[in-house]
């Protein structure tokens, strides 16, 4: 079968759209991670839970309602989890942490089958992006490039914030050295907080964005959680540029991968991760060192 | 260390006399669900030892017991090789396995530590799902007992099987107490309390690591094949995540570092769950909850609460045997 | 002579106490929890209609059991143990996925329990590891895609390219077309096998499809994949130039709504749509709507005529295991798929197959059946069974 030039153009859109719909999901958890040292297993019940959340809304507004409502209730479940279970498992091991996250995980997948039951749930895609687009010699579906260009500009969006802003500035500092952080004044404690209920925002917006694409099942926060690990561990924890290249390698590797050695694909991605697991623990661009 | 206690040995009797009892009287599905705690058993067994007393926390468990799930039903059907050739080879392969996993992760801690292991497992899982010879998502089947004729034994009968099972718990259970106070036991909690101490003692801390793991391998790959005897069929999904992820759900919520804990983890965890499916759909929840409140009570689970509580009420009566001497001496001199 | 009288009376009661109804023990043995859930329902629910419309028929009473098997071989065989062994059942049914058939079938045979199965489409189950005790009323994977091969060939296509997940019922379903397409004089351009349950996004599998120099697409997905890969062929505008075809699954009735605009005009094939035109199809659309509020899927009907054949067994004589096994072997009847028997060379359902693109209707997508394809029986498959023993 030969493949031309339109061929390669698909695939490398088909890879851009899949990566940044993975660093919508992992920039939230990379931060959180490299912020506040927690291992949160259950942001992919986030994202799941952000997908529900716009199926049920756009079912009453359509889908922008669930555009922009999914995300804040996400965050509303995060204020939750951070007040109840998240402060105080803080300062806790890593080992209390990967199995409050895995009970976490275990008690929304059945909240979700309680609340909106075991069937698959559909959003469609709105008017305004809907069809296809003529670029670079092929037709592209505009919902997806909606997707590639929404990633595009939440990332400009946190590197302003991160790089150029106070706030910004605190956060790279708790990152660096939280204590230190905290003599000079930082008020490290609500840094974490709004921290972590952005991440949840961000894991509710990709599970909104996600879901007119893929369906929405109870099991896709367990289906994404590991490919957003692969990409916070081998991008490296903490840093926005780390969370870039983890979902630009995943999802190129991931896309071509299965197009041209699907067998190898998976098995691949995987020895990639533990290869930089083994050799250099925190990642390609780690916030730290 | 691993010290035997009175408690400790309380509670083994009373399990062992409790699984004796149930294996001997009890109908098919009593059986059935004994048989499961048993196996369960074995393997939460192996990884109490590995991040109980080691320190390592495996998610990659519940992929080295499909491992020998596999690995014996390949050399017992495919192969054509005995029951006890097919066991033995499973054994070793596992061993082999989890040798090389503690060997390449030992230099990984905590969370990446956590995360390698769930890697290599996946790995797994995801190669023996892809590849053909394994049957892919259809899984295995046809896969037969060992033969204990020659004792007069007929494992095909499940009461002999659960019986079977209980013995080799009881000498699984006996080899971890000789590895944990061996030469390798005691390295093992020195690395696992201070690990740069050890370097400079001279001793090759990626070494003890990767004996460990490859020890603790061999009882998962026993436990996996006899996972793959006692259901004759076996699937990938028991190299799933979250088998090993349930497995450690299950070392907390015994006990952690008890290694009697484990054992009463598991048979908690199995009648809990049989319990619950049979009520309602949504076990999972329960479950979900009761684990995040027993690893927030920062309690050691069942198991490590009792051993606390003990500890208390021995201490309070020590305390108040020795305060009534005080006051006598002091007046007495007076 | 008190004692005679007393005799005399106990032996005028026993004889006056009328015979007991026989009361067949049935055990359920469908997932009710977890991602298949919704078949599990489907089917019970198809089985109780089945019960409640034709009980009367016979005298014999049904008691049900239900377990779950939440789609996990392990746990399903252990269930299984303790209905054949605990509760004693005399009969078995359901059984939705593949690998669970695989698992109980050793202990369904030793045992001796017969066992309808009600969905579960591995070609084994009725070939290499056929048994006289497992009688399938749902389809096999090949039956259900091999009319599609010719059907597509005589409407002119030429040359296609397949797409299926990477498990053994994917592989069985596309080898079924794939055997009769050839053998018709078609081409096959390129096949694809998907990471099972593993793969979202689709498009490159598709942008693939489209450089082949197809001049069709003939895929089998089943549930959330078939959602996702309907919406992202049409959103690729693919269907103009390259028509999807596949098999039935792909726009099952239970979820095809969830596929929205996308589903019009795709065309497949299953053994099952509700929308047939027979009284007898009728009869059940409107009991099943009746009970339980939604339209059937292939799955209700499943349930429906596992129950029906149970019962046309029982009105054979059948009363106990072996009895039973035997005499479901060869139930025939017309049910709401059309006119139905059992091979006895293989055990598996005898049925026909409709052809039908999804359209929009009133209240959602409905099914527009094109054309009904005669009923075969699967080709010699490596099952080596005895013949049963007639009624």
């Amino acid at each position: 079968m030969s493949h031309d030039l339109g061929f390669w153009t698909l695939q490398a859109l088909n890879a851009l759209q899949l990566s940044m719909l993975l660093f919508l999901l992992s920039i939230g958890l990379t931060v959180i991670f490299g912020l506040m040292h927690f291992v949160n297993l259950a942001h992919g019940s986030l994202y799941a839970l952000g997908a529900y959340f716009a199926a049920s809304l756009a079912a009453v507004g359509g889908y922008w309602a669930g555009f922009f409502l999914a995300p804040v209730a996400v965050a509303g479940v995060g204020v939750l989890l951070y007040s109840g279970l998240i402060r105080r498992m803080r300062k806790s091991g890593p080992m209390a942490q990967v199995l409050v996250t895995f009970g976490l995980i275990f008690a929304l997948l059945d909240l979700t089958r309680i609340i909106w039951g075991d069937l698959a749930l559909a959003i469609e895609v709105p008017a305004l992006l809907d069809g296809r687009v003529a670029l670079l010699g092929v037709e592209y579906p505009t919902y997806r490039l909606f997707v590639i260009a929404l990633g595009a500009v939440i990332f400009a969006g946190l590197a302003f914030v991160l790089g150029r802003t106070q706030i910004g500035a605190m956060i790279r500092a708790g990152v660096d050295n939280d204590a230190m952080a905290a003599c000079l004044g930082i008020n490290v404690e609500r840094l974490f907080f709004m921290v972590f209920c952005v991440g949840c925002a961000l894991a509710g917006l990709a599970g909104a964005v996600a879901a007119p694409l893929l369906s929405v099942t109870p099991d896709m926060g367990l289906q994404i959680l590991i490919p957003t690990l692969i990409v916070i561990v081998i991008g490296g924890l903490g840093s926005l540029r780390g969370a870039v290249a983890g979902s630009l390698i995943f999802g190129f590797v991931q896309t071509f991968g299965a197009v041209l050695a699907p067998q190898l694909a998976s098995v691949l991605i995987y020895a990639l991760l533990a290869a930089v697991l083994v050799i250099k623990p925190v990642g390609l661009f780690p916030a730290k060192g | 260390m691993f010290r035997h206690t009175a408690l400790r040995y309380t509670a083994l009797v009373l399990l062992a006399s409790g699984a004796l009892f149930q294996a001997l009287t009890a109908e098919y599905f009593g059986l059935e669900i004994l048989t499961e705690i048993l196996i369960l058993a074995m393997l939460v067994l192996a990884l109490d030892i590995v991040a109980g007393f080691g320190g390592m926390v495996s998610l990659c468990h519940g992929a080295l017991m499909g491992v020998g799930a596999y690995a014996y039903a390949i050399l017992s059907t495919k192969a054509g090789l005995a029951p006890p050739v097919a066991m033995a080879g499973a054994i070793a392969l596992t061993g082999a396995t989890g040798w090389v996993i503690g060997a390449v992760c030992a230099r990984s801690h905590g969370i990446y530590f956590i995360m390698a292991t769930l890697a290599f497992g996946q790995m797994a899982y995801s190669y023996v799902f892809e590849a053909p010879i394994f049957g892919g998502d259809d899984g295995l089947g046809g896969i037969s007992r060992l033969d204990l004729s020659l004792i007069g034994v007929d494992l095909n009968d499940s009461r002999s099987f659960a019986l079977f099972c209980l013995a080799l718990l009881g000498a699984v259970y006996g080899a971890s107490v000789l590895i944990l106070r061996s030469g390798l036991g005691r390295s093992l909690s020195g690395v696992m309390h201070n690990e740069q101490r050890m370097r400079a003692l001279g001793l090759t801390v990626w070494r003890i690591k990767a004996d460990v793991f490859g020890l603790s391998g061999m009882i998962a790959g026993l436990a996996g094949a006899l996972a793959a005897q006692h259901i004759m069929y076996i699937s990938p999904g028991l190299l799933s995540w979250t088998v090993s992820g349930e497995a450690l759900v299950v070392v907390i919520l015994g006990g952690l570092g008890t290694l009697v804990g484990p054992l009463v983890g598991a048979a908690a965890f199995v009648v809990l769950k049989h319990e619950l499916s049979a009520v309602t759909t949504y076990w999972h929840l329960v479950v979900g909850v009761l684990l995040i409140a027993v690893v927030m009570s920062r309690a050691n689970g069942i198991f490590g609460w009792i051993e606390a509580r003990w500890g208390i009420w021995v201490e309070r009566r020590v305390a108040d045997a020795t305060r009534k001497q005080d006051p006598e001496e002091v007046t007495g001199d007076a | 002579m008190k004692r005679a009288i007393l005799a005399a009376l106990g032996l005028a009661t026993g004889l006056a106490v009328p015979a007991t109804a026989q009361d067949i023990k049935v055990g359920l043995l469908l997932p009710f929890s977890g991602v298949y859930a919704a078949l599990g329902n489907d089917i019970e629910a198809g089985f109780a209609t089945a019960l409640e419309q034709f009980g009367a028929e016979t005298e014999t009473t049904f008691e049900i059991i239900r377990e779950d098997t939440e789609v996990k071989p392990p746990v399903a065989l252990g269930k299984a143990k303790k209905l054949i062994l605990q509760d004693k059942v005399d009969v078995m049914a359901g059984i939705v996925s593949s690998g669970v058939l695989g698992a109980v079938r050793d202990m369904v045979h030793g045992a001796g329990v017969p066992l309808i199965v009600a969905n579960a489409g591995n070609d084994e189950a009725t070939g290499a590891a056929c048994s006289p005790y497992i009688t399938r009323m749902s389809f096999s994977n090949g039956q259900v895609n091999r009319p599609m091969g010719q059907w597509m060939y005589d409407q002119g296509i030429r040359k296609v390219y397949t797409l299926a997940p990477d498990y053994a019922a994917g592989r069985q379903m596309i080898d079924g077309f794939v055997q009769t397409f050839t053998a018709a004089g078609g081409e096959i351009v390129g096949q694809e096998f998907t990471p099972f349950q593993k793969t979202q996004d689709f498009g490159p599998y598709m942008a693939q499809a489209k450089s082949s120099g197809a001049e069709a697409v003939f895929v089998f997905y089943a549930g959330g994949e078939a959602i996702s890969f309907v919406k992202q062929y049409d959103s690729f505008g693919l269907k103009a130039d390259l028509p999807l075809y596949g098999s039935g699954f792909l726009t099952s009735p239970l979820y095809v709504n969830a596929e929205g605009p996308a589903a019009e005009g795709v065309i497949t094939a299953l053994h099952y749509v509700p929308t047939i035109d027979s009284p007898a199809n009728a009869t059940f659309v409107e009991a099943f709507k009746a009970k339980t509020g939604r339209i059937p899927s292939e799955f209700a009907v499943h349930g429906y005529d596992a129950g029906r054949a149970l019962i046309e067994a029982v009105k054979a004589g059948a009363t106990d295991r072996e009895s039973l096994a035997n005499a479901l072997r060869q139930v025939r009847f017309d049910g709401p798929r059309g006119a139905l028997s059992i091979d006895p060379a293989t055990n598996n359902i005898v049925q026909p197959i409709y052809v039908y693109e999804t359209v929009a209707g009133e209240g959602g997508l409905t099914q527009k059946v094109l054309a009904q394809l005669p009923a075969e029986a699967d080709p010699a498959n490596g099952c080596e069974m005895a013949a049963p023993v007639s009624n």
